[in-house]
């Protein structure tokens, strides 16, 4: 099962737990220190730029010694077979447990890069094996050994990544089955998909303590669930598919109206369901499905020029915020706007002020581009980039 | 993302305070911290904001620009001045006094208006040269007073965002760009001007970052003044090497680069900033492994390449065990 030392998971989440209770005054500094000398935790777990630093390094060196291997290996054809890929996975794998077991590294970068390694080159075995490369693909195949090899990965390191395509790979094996072997499959696909995804979401949302470890993995497994829910009725998919399976495009779709409700509708259920419940998930997949079903729309019908709807929508947005602090100008039904104290790693990056660096100013004022825009105001998507 | 309300956790707290770990005292706060967990929605509302400024001043910049030709110039420039002045009025209003240190924003909307206020003072600026050419040919004062006007306001109202903002007008008005992803999609670094520009901003940012340190004047503000001037002063030194590959001089780049890199070095030890050593060792990772694929091309001419895999294996698990000691040693230091 779990390739970390038990006692020092559930201490290191009583420690996280102290030291938000410290940071806010709770606890004395002498308590602190008594408590985490007790409740030790042994493992190697860097701060964050370390982390990143170590995952970096660790790909670098996993790149280049594949690509030695492949040097070596170059005079016979065994590069071409998929067992290649999976020989070096294997060996990665055999790195990541022995980093894990012998020098008990915990999410310290090094893991989680081997880790990925790992995935990505079975992975990539298992597409030369089943895709199209090697005559004939079957994705159901594929998928389902996807699924289960993450699922493995998943419970052995407890990882988010792995959890991740443990989920999708569930759903692409499910999807790929129903629709490949059910003559009537590609008609009842969406409801397929529709139930499958709540039925897990269910199973995810379930009772959680007893498998406390996998926390995180929950977590990405409900919003997959969710997003998988949604796209599972989103118009735009649905006339994609139909369109795919006529081969011709703007097919009439059977239950049309059903699925533009499903498709507007599901994100503000979410939304409303996440304030009732007080589930940050829901709320916040549910905020930007929002964004998900507007796009749609607007990929159907165009009612206003683009301007004339950002501006509304931007108007429209301030309004919500304006209303919303002063609805919670007292904290109300458990709610509030004021800053959680605990210590987010988006404080210690200045991560809004870079953000705010790159949506706002374009370089578009410049003296060579002066005949097309106006400088400043552009709204370019602002998106952190890989350098920090 | 830990569940800090479970029934465990106070179970926990329990059996912490009945082996006396925790005092009589520090048991009641966090029990009475446990029973009203608050919902936060303050991301959630921040992240609104900025898309509601976002999109409303990139929708007003648009429609604008579509319509021109019906709504007259002046009725625009009087639009954005009205947004522009009434947000800056409302910030001088409510704004507490000015500090050296950090000053608090009064509330959360504060940080937004003041954002438009800037954006739509930027564009009014860019406006008013492009339509009526208030600067004549004089781009450099075009650019120049919103520059002027951002840092001004990054200070006077103590708001990151703006002071990035100005950094990187700063950059414009030197004739470059400096943001990441600018500095990644179009840079050109095969003149030399472009490069020494970049040198002379970089090294200007990290004497800003030095100043607000020693002089002690919003010590907050020097991790956004370094970032941008470590990233421009390591690239522009890299992009100087390799501009001067086949000349004697590319010594003397890769020699400054090394310098600026102990230098920098020393300073994230004394700012405990693990992210500043990253990027010193990143950087001089790639200054030293360019260094080592020019000699082993130079000796071995065909059969380099083994070698060179085996020299990145090598060196890249050398610096698995620097990083691994770095982090050891700055946790101590």
């Amino acid at each position: 099962m779990i390739a970390y030392n038990q006692t020092w998971l559930a201490n290191l989440r009583l420690q996280e737990i102290l030291k938000n209770d410290l940071s806010k005054g709770r606890i004395s500094d002498a308590e602190f220190k008594a408590i985490t000398g007790k409740y030790m935790v042994g493992f190697f777990t860097p701060g964050v730029f370390a982390r990143i630093g170590l995952f970096i390094v660790t790909c670098i060196v996993v790149l280049f010694a594949g690509g030695l291997a492949a040097l070596m290996a170059s005079s016979s054809n065994v590069l071409v077979s998929p067992g290649f890929p999976v020989f070096l996975g294997l060996l990665s794998y055999a790195g990541l447990e022995l980093m894990v077991n012998i020098n008990k590294h915990y999410r310290s970068g090094v893991d989680d890069a081997l880790l990925f390694t790992t995935g990505s080159l079975f992975l990539a075995g298992l597409f030369m094996l089943f895709s199209t490369y090697n005559n004939g693909s079957n994705y159901a195949a594929l998928f389902g050994i996807a699924f289960i090899l993450s699922a493995v990965f998943t419970l052995r390191f407890a990882d988010m990544l792995t959890s991740a395509a443990c989920c999708v790979s569930f759903f692409a094996f499910v999807y790929f089955t129903w629709t490949g072997f059910l003559s009537f499959g590609m008609a009842t696909a969406p409801f397929a998909m529709m139930l499958v995804s709540a039925g897990v979401y269910w199973l995810v949302c379930a009772d959680r303590n007893k498998y406390i470890n996998y926390e995180n993995c929950f977590i990405v497994g409900q919003i997959v669930c969710l997003v998988t829910l949604y796209l599972a009725g989103n118009y735009y998919i649905i006339q994609s598919l139909s369109d795919d399976l006529h081969g011709q495009t703007n097919t009439a779709i059977p239950f049309g109206a059903f699925f533009w409700a499903w498709t507007i509708g599901i994100p503000f259920v979410y939304v409303a369901f996440g304030i009732k419940k007080k589930d940050a998930i829901l709320l916040r997949v549910g905020l930007l499905l929002i964004i998900a079903a507007a796009l749609t729309f607007r990929n159907y019908y165009h009612i206003l020029p683009l301007d004339i709807t950002l501006t509304i929508v931007g108007a429209i947005l301030l309004g919500v915020a304006y209303s919303m602090t002063r609805y919670l100008k007292t904290p109300k039904h458990g709610f509030t706007y004021a800053e959680p104290k605990e210590e987010n790693m988006m404080d210690n990056l200045k991560v809004e002020s870079l953000l705010v660096a790159e949506s706002f100013s374009t370089p578009a004022s410049a003296p060579t581009d002066s005949g097309s825009k106006f400088g400043g105001g552009d709204f370019g998507g602002g998106g952190s980039s890989d350098s920090f | 993302m830990i569940n800090q309300t479970g029934p465990q956790v106070n179970e926990f707290y329990k059996t912490l305070h009945a082996e006396g770990l925790l005092s009589d005292e520090s048991f009641e706060k966090v029990s009475a911290e446990r029973e009203q967990p608050f919902f936060h929605v303050h991301w959630e509302l921040k992240t609104i904001l900025y898309l509601g400024v976002l999109l409303l001043t990139g929708g007003l910049g648009l429609l604008i620009y579509e319509n021109i030709d019906t709504i007259g110039h002046q009725f625009v420039l009087m639009l954005i001045a009205a947004i522009c002045i009434g947000c800056f009025v409302y910030c001088f209003r409510i704004k507490l006094p000015f500090s050296t240190e950090k000053v608090k924003s009064p509330n959360t909307a504060f940080d937004y208006v003041l954002l438009l206020a800037c954006t739509s003072f930027v564009i009014f600026i860019g406006y008013l040269q492009f339509e009526y050419r208030v600067f004549g040919l004089n781009y450099g004062l075009a650019t120049l007073i919103p520059m002027l006007v951002l840092f001004f306001v990054a200070y006077w109202f103590d708001h990151l965002g703006i002071l990035n903002m100005a950094i990187a007008n700063l950059a414009i008005w030197m004739g470059v760009s400096v943001t990441p992803k600018q500095l990644l999609l179009n840079s050109d670094f095969d003149s030399e001007t472009i490069i020494y520009t970049y040198l002379l901003l970089g090294v200007l940012l990290i004497a800003g970052a030095y100043a607000t340190q020693h002089f002690r004047f919003k010590k907050h503000f020097k991790f956004s003044y370094q970032h941008y001037g470590v990233h421009v002063t390591f690239i522009a030194l890299l992009a100087g090497y390799f501009h001067y590959y086949d000349f004697p001089l590319c010594a003397v780049w890769i020699l400054v680069l090394f310098g600026f890199a102990f230098l920098i070095y020393k300073d994230a030890f004394k700012d405990k900033s693990f992210y500043f050593l990253l990027l010193v060792i990143l950087y001089s990772y790639i200054a030293v492994s360019s260094l080592v694929v020019r000699a082993l091309m130079r000796v071995l001419e065909s059969g380099g390449i083994s070698l060179l895999l085996m020299y990145f294996i090598g060196s890249g698990i050398g610096l698995i065990f620097l990083l691994i000691y770095l982090n050891k040693k700055l946790k101590t230091a």
